[in-house]
């Protein structure tokens, strides 16, 4: 068990101009576990195989529990890998795969059979034993890749996107029984993928990285509540935010953010802001659970006429399109819900759950200690 | 009126195209039946040869043609009194010999070249491959010379490593296109077992590649068991001669030619090929997959 921490890790292949990891500063606790997210090609399979030992960093240190692993060959750094692809020996029965690596290691015979009993328990895989990996699901495939790794004991587990082989039930299920598996043994998981809804229910921390840089390192809920960006804030939740061209006034003395739902007076943290400028383009973040269709003048806060466009009914809830002039937006509604194509409907916005972006940068503009920057609402 | 002109009447022609033309099914058989002949012929043609060879070989009376068919031992009586058994035990030795050697030094060298970051391998390769169709006749005198300086002649140990070395170039080419459909999964999940080099190898990569190494290793065998130039200048001591040379030294050099211990001979020096494709189809019939082991 030990923690891992890689400092401005930078990784740029042979021939290519841009890095694929770009001074990444990470630090995991030792037991924790992190998941590292992002699109295809952010750089999150490159900083696992620096982690790995398969790549080695064009710069900067990987330290596992202070001691320097750069130059360390994978076989010596006591970590277990699962692949996206298992990487069972298919010329081997799930036995002999599972008891290589204690063989390799030169434990005891009598260790090796207690230790694989153990694991075959946990993870079911009883069955199993005399079949070769061409004889088995992908799911079960998946079980005794997990098997091999949880028999290395290792200080730290890497998972490589492990579930994206799978359907949409296995995987549902195989995610909880990896999370049980860590409260079984709790080692210090790194695990990759481009799924956000596994990162949302599985990590203690989730590492948020594009175009080879790192976004925010954060628990789920603030990374959801208090993106860093709009890349984080569109990349985390489902269905995506909804994002307005909007711009501060000032009005009355006050600095004010006006966009299609309505114009807000910005709280008191924000008045003193340099960046709001009278006139300054702002990007305007609301998730759809914070936009409601409401009956016209039924409360406190602007509404705005819609159209519906599109109306998706997914059980529990309702996702419904809706345009206002140019702009598409999507909200959600409870699930029963009788909204037809082409109806007109007011929708308003909770002020609070406003997020403020820049609009070249896409930095969230957030003040320190605040958790909106929308303090009152102004009638339109 | 004919059935052209009934449906030229009733319009019905371009309705009707299939009449007018010949039906794929028919057009099919005549070619099958063009192409079946053909095969046929050239089956006669190259049958013809062994069919006088196992005709000669158990014949009294054989000759250069046909005989009526009869059966006696006499012919390879005559073959094994000529030095057959001796020959055809050099040839074993060589060509075995040769093989694990070619094999070994095959596998390392395309394991290096598949896996590891070599100076020049796009160079190295190239060479390799234009190498492997170079004629023998163009080395002989050079390895001559060799084995003179090193006072290898004579020997059929390192007879066999000249001809493990004419198979080497080819070998290296297969064996690392093998080795290069191997997934590099399966190694770094070794290595992260704690396995080295030599025993990923070994453990992983040598099984999953054995038809290709079984492949590389028939080809090396029937490449020296038939070796006639490199064996006949680099040893001439009689009781070293493998078969190939034994056929011709024995039989053929006289002015006369015996046809029933030549054919009895061709049919000895025969048996351990076929017996090695006979065991190579069943080996190989598995073919070689990575089913399961990684996905896709």
């Amino acid at each position: 068990m030990a923690n891992l921490v890689l400092e401005g890790v930078t990784k740029v292949f042979k021939g290519k101009d841009a890095a694929a990891v770009h001074d990444l500063d990470l630090e995991i606790e030792d037991g924790e576990f992190i998941v590292v997210v992002g699109p295809s090609g952010c750089g999150k399979s490159t900083t696992l195989r620096m982690i790995a030992g398969f790549e080695t960093p064009s710069k900067g240190v990987i330290r596992f529990g202070g001691k320097i692993m750069n130059n360390v060959p994978p076989k010596d750094r006591n970590i277990a890998m699962v692949f996206q692809n298992y990487a069972l020996f298919p010329h081997m029965t799930v036995q002999k795969n599972l008891s290589f690596g204690p063989r390799v290691r030169r434990e005891g015979k009598s260790t090796i059979k207690r230790e694989i009993e153990r694991i075959v328990d946990v993870l079911g895989i009883g069955e199993l034993m005399d079949r070769k990996p061409g004889e088995l699901s992908g799911g079960e495939r998946q079980r005794v890749a997990l098997g091999r790794a949880l028999l290395r004991q290792p200080d730290v587990f890497l998972l490589d996107e492990p579930l994206s082989n799978l359907d949409a039930a296995l995987r549902v299920q195989m995610r909880m029984e990896i999370k049980r598996i860590h409260e079984q043994f709790p080692v210090t998981m790194l695990y990759v993928t481009h799924d956000q809804v596994e990162a949302m229910t599985m990590a203690d921390r989730i590492a948020l990285m594009s175009g080879g840089r790192l976004q925010q390192v954060d628990a789920p809920e603030r990374i959801y509540d208090h993106p860093a960006n709009s890349f984080v804030a569109s990349f985390i939740g489902t269905p995506k935010i909804n994002f307005f061209s909007g711009s501060i006034v000032n009005e009355g003395g006050a600095a004010h953010v006006r966009f299609l739902g309505g114009t807000y007076v910005l709280d008191d943290e924000y008045q003193k802001g340099v960046d709001l400028l009278n006139g300054a383009d702002v990007s305007v973040g609301v998730r759809p659970e914070n936009i409601r269709i409401v009956r016209a003048g039924g409360g406190r806060l602007p509404t705005i006429g819609c159209t519906v466009e599109l109306v998706e009914p997914l059980g529990p809830e309702t996702h419904v399109l809706v345009r206002s002039g140019e702009d598409l937006f999507i909200c959600k509604v409870p699930a029963r819900s009788k909204l037809s194509i082409g109806e007109s409907v007011e929708v308003e916005f909770e002020p609070s759950a406003m997020k403020l972006f820049h609009p070249e940068s896409g930095r969230c503009m957030e003040a320190e200690g605040s958790d909106s920057p929308i303090m009152s609402v102004v009638d339109a | 009126m004919s059935t052209l002109e009934t449906f030229a009447q009733s319009g019905d022609l371009l309705d009707k195209p299939e009449v007018l033309t010949i039906p794929p099914s028919f057009r099919g058989t005549r070619n099958k039946i063009i192409v079946s002949f053909i095969h046929m012929v050239l089956g006669i043609v190259f049958l013809l040869p062994m069919v006088w060879v196992v005709d000669a070989a158990f014949s009294a009376h054989a000759s250069g043609s046909l005989t009526r068919p009869s059966f006696t031992l006499v012919n390879f009586r005559a073959a094994m009194s000529l030095g057959a058994g001796r020959a055809i035990e050099n040839s074993l030795y060589l060509a075995i010999v040769s093989t694990v050697v070619a094999t070994f030094v095959s596998v390392l060298a395309a394991y290096a070249l598949s896996r590891r970051r070599v100076p020049l391998k796009g160079s190295f390769l190239v060479a390799t491959l234009m190498l492997s169709g170079l004629p023998i006749t163009l080395l002989l005198i050079p390895i001559y010379f060799l084995y003179v300086r090193l006072g290898w002649l004579n020997s059929p140990f390192y007879t066999s490593l000249a001809l493990a070395a004419s198979s080497v170039p080819f070998t290296i080419w297969l064996l690392k296109n093998f080795f290069d459909q191997v997934p590099k999964e399966l190694e770094e999940a070794a290595a992260i077992e704690g396995a080295g080099g030599v025993r990923i190898l070994w453990r992983v990569v040598v099984p999953l590649a054995t038809p290709g190494i079984l492949v590389a290793s028939i080809i090396t065998f029937i490449n020296s068991w038939g070796s006639f130039l490199l064996p006949l200048v680099l040893d001439a001591n009689p009781s070293n001669t493998p078969a190939a040379i034994g056929i011709y030294s024995n039989i053929v050099a006289n002015s006369q030619v015996s046809y029933g211990p030549l054919a009895a001979y061709a049919i000895l020096f025969s048996l351990p090929v076929m017996l090695l494709y006979l065991l190579s189809t069943r080996w190989l019939h598995g073919g070689f997959s990575f089913a399961g082991g990684v996905k896709g």
